[in-house]
C-alpha cells in the first residue's frame, strides 16, 4: 500500500463534471493530485456502464470511459482493494443507512449501492491509515454523514409527517470526510488550472455544476467567492 | 396494495379533473402519492404519480383534441376505481398499464411526443422524491432513469437552497478539499 492520498468519487460529482464539459478540468487536478481518483464498480455502472445504453447519455459515458482507460480515474482493485471487501461494507452500510429513519413502523430507504460504496471504501481506506475523502454531489448521503438530523428534519418538513430515528446508527456515518464539485472547482481556480482566463471564471463554474446537480445553495456560491 | 384507500381517492378526483380538462387538479393529484412513494417506495404509488402528472400534461399541451382518446381514458379510470374497490391489485397494474398503451391510437407524431411526456413527467417525480430526501441514486433507481436526467433537472429547482442542506461550514469544506492537494 502507498501514503498516497485517495479521492473517492461518486457518480454525482463525476455526472456534475461530464455534463458540464469540464472533464479536461479533472484531468488537470489529477496532475497535480499526489495520489488517486478512484470509483467503485458501483459507480461505474452509474456513471458508463448503463448511460453507454441510451443514447442522450452515450458520449458521456464514453468520455467517462476514456478517463478510466488513461487511469485519470481508477478502480479500487488498483491500489489492491478487492471487489470483495467492497462489497460486504457496501451491505453494511446500505443495511445501516436503510434502517437509520422511519415514518411509524416503516424504514425509509435512503440510499443505494453506489453511494453505500463509497462510503464503504472511505472507511477500508480509513482503516489502512490513507487520507481519504468523498466528492458527493447529491445531498442526502452528505446530510447523512454530516448532520444526520438535518436529514430527519427534512423529511419531516416535506412528508408533513413524524419521523424518529434510530440514533445509535448515528456515529457509523460519523467522521467521514465529503465534498463536493464545487471545492474541487475552488480547487482548480486556486492553483489556476482552468481553460478560461476571465475573473467571472469561478463564479460561472460553480453555477455550472449547481445547475447540474451539485447540491450548494447560492449562499453558499456567494461565500466561496468571499473567500477569493 | 399500500394505500388502496388514497389511491381511490386519486382516481376518483382525477376522473372528474378529465372531464372537465383540469389540468391545475391533475397536477396537485400527481403530486398526492409522491410522499407515499418516497417512504413506501412501491411501483403503485410511482406508476400513479407518473400517469396522472403525465395526463395533465397530454391535456394541457392540447395533444388529446380531436381524438376519442379522452372518453377511453375516461374509461379505463372507471375500470380501475373498479379494480381499487375489489382490491384486485393485479387487474389494477393491468388497467394502470393501458393509460400507458391508449396513446397507440394517436398520429406517430404525437405518439413521439406523449412519450416525452411520460418521460419527462417519470424525471419530475423523480426530482420531487430527491426533494423529500431520498438520494439521488436511489431515487434514480427506483423511477427507472439515469442519474445523468435527475442531476440536469433537479439542478434547476431550489432543492439545494433549502437550509437544512448545509451540513458544514463553506471554508471548512474548502480547507478539506485544498489540505487533499497539499
Amino acid at each position: 500500500m502507498t501514503e498516497e492520498k485517495m479521492m473517492i468519487f461518486d457518480a454525482s460529482s463525476l455526472i456534475s463534471f461530464a455534463i458540464n464539459g469540464l472533464l479536461h478540468e479533472l484531468i488537470e487536478l489529477r496532475k497535480i493530485f499526489n495520489g488517486k481518483f478512484i470509483i467503485t464498480n458501483e459507480v461505474k455502472s452509474e456513471i458508463i456502464d448503463r448511460p453507454l445504453t441510451i443514447k442522450r447519455f452515450e458520449l458521456e459515458a464514453l468520455k467517462l470511459k476514456k478517463l478510466l482507460d488513461d487511469k485519470i480515474i481508477e478502480l479500487p482493485s488498483a491500489v489492491g482493494i478487492s471487489d470483495d471487501e467492497i462489497s460486504r461494507g457496501t451491505t453494511h452500510f446500505l443495511n445501516l443507512a436503510n434502517t437509520t429513519f422511519y415514518e411509524k413502523q416503516k424504514n425509509i430507504n435512503l440510499i443505494h449501492l453506489g453511494e453505500a460504496s463509497c462510503l464503504a471504501l472511505s472507511r477500508i481506506f480509513e482503516k489502512k491509515g490513507i487520507m481519504n475523502v468523498i466528492v458527493i454531489d447529491e445531498r442526502t448521503t452528505r446530510m447523512l454523514c454530516e448532520k444526520p438530523e438535518n436529514l430527519r428534519k427534512l423529511f419531516e418538513d416535506k412528508l408533513k409527517t413524524k419521523i424518529t430515528s434510530n440514533k445509535n446508527n448515528y456515529p457509523i456515518f460519523e467522521g467521514l470526510k465529503l465534498i463536493r464539485s464545487a471545492e474541487l472547482i475552488y480547487v482548480l481556480y486556486k492553483k489556476n488550472l482552468s481553460r478560461w482566463n476571465d475573473s467571472r471564471i469561478l463564479d460561472a463554474m460553480l453555477w455550472a455544476v449547481k445547475f447540474k446537480g451539485c447540491a450548494i445553495s447560492e449562499k453558499e456560491i456567494q461565500e466561496i467567492k468571499a473567500i477569493g | 396494495m399500500e394505500e388502496r384507500e388514497n389511491l381511490l381517492k386519486i382516481f376518483q378526483e382525477t376522473k372528474e379533473a378529465i372531464k372537465r380538462e383540469d389540468v391545475l387538479k391533475l397536477k396537485e393529484l400527481g403530486n398526492q402519492t409522491i410522499h407515499t412513494a418516497s417512504i413506501v417506495q412501491d411501483p403503485d404509488s410511482i406508476a400513479v404519480a407518473i400517469i396522472v402528472y403525465s395526463l395533465s400534461k397530454i391535456i394541457e399541451r392540447n395533444y388529446h383534441k380531436n381524438s376519442k382518446w379522452s372518453d377511453e381514458i375516461i374509461l379505463i379510470v372507471e375500470n380501475i376505481i373498479q379494480d381499487l374497490q375489489k382490491d384486485d391489485t393485479k387487474l389494477f397494474r393491468k388497467d394502470l398499464q393501458k393509460i400507458r398503451h391508449s396513446i397507440n391510437q394517436f398520429s406517430k407524431k404525437l405518439k413521439v411526443y406523449i412519450k416525452e411526456v411520460f418521460r419527462k413527467a417519470s424525471i419530475n417525480k423523480a426530482s420531487r422524491i430527491y426533494e423529500h430526501g431520498i438520494s439521488m441514486e436511489k431515487t434514480a433507481e427506483l423511477l427507472g432513469i439515469s442519474m445523468y436526467e435527475l442531476a440536469d433537472y433537479a439542478g434547476q429547482t431550489g432543492i439545494s437552497d433549502v437550509l437544512l442542506g448545509k451540513t458544514l461550514d463553506t471554508k471548512d469544506r474548502i480547507k478539506l478539499a485544498m489540505d487533499m492537494f497539499n
